[in-house]
């Protein structure tokens, strides 16, 4: 199994009722093929650098997934037919997959963002631990 | 001693990914990529900002993600 990531810009003057039916469908489309989603982020409204079918903003959204080539063809088809989807791209990130683990560390991670503040702090000691060693020696 | 009375001089250009372990690539954060692009949106060439030609390939292909989706321009301001 690989793991793809897909991003898309949905059209943001859609009402909410539509955009949760849509993000739907596309987390169905992927569990359809035998897919897993492993991460589903949205993050909101944005301006677009440049605009697309003439509108300067869009709606981004950002999913993890596990599967084959068979969902990445699926759901490409099914974006490209669907107006309400300005832009989608889908990038291979491992070919490789352990689903458990990466299920696991979507997890962590929502988990972890309230505890941002404690993890560079770890990173300082850490580095300030190999700067005494080095005098050591 | 010719290349001492030269005006300007080489200054060493090091590859900022290899030095700095936590400046990480992706086309997700454009706020980054943005220091590797001219305000027009173009590429800077690895002779001018000193990336290593490994770092500089990688960042090309990010780039052009990034524009793809719409986080950073083709074509900047004018």
């Amino acid at each position: 199994m690989r793991k793809y990531e897909t991003i898309f810009i949905s059209n943001s003057d859609l009402q909410e009722k539509k955009q949760k039916e849509l993000f739907e469908k596309a987390q169905n489309v992927i569990t359809q093929q035998g897919g897993v989603v492993i991460n589903f982020d949205e993050w909101g409204n944005k301006k677009l650098a440049y605009e697309i079918k003439k509108k300067s903003h869009g709606f981004y959204v950002c999913m993890a997934y596990g599967g084959d080539g068979k969902v990445v063809d699926e759901l490409e088809r099914i974006f490209r037919l669907d107006d309400n989807i300005m832009k989608f791209m889908t990038i291979l990130k491992k070919e490789i997959v352990d689903l458990d683990e990466e299920l696991a560390k979507s997890a962590n991670k929502t988990k972890t963002e309230t505890k941002e503040e404690a993890e560079p702090k770890t990173k300082e000691e850490a580095k300030t631990e190999i700067e005494t060693q080095a005098e050591t020696e | 001693m010719a290349y001492q009375n030269k005006k300007f001089f080489n200054r060493r250009k090091i590859c900022r990914f290899c030095v700095d372990d936590d400046l990480n690539m992706d086309y997700k954060e454009p706020k980054a990529l943005k220091q590797f692009i001219t305000e027009r949106g173009k590429i800077i060439p690895r002779r001018i900002t000193g990336t290593c030609a490994k770092h500089q390939r990688e960042l090309s292909t990010t780039i052009k993600r990034a524009r793809h989706i719409a986080l950073l321009p083709f074509v900047g301001k004018f």
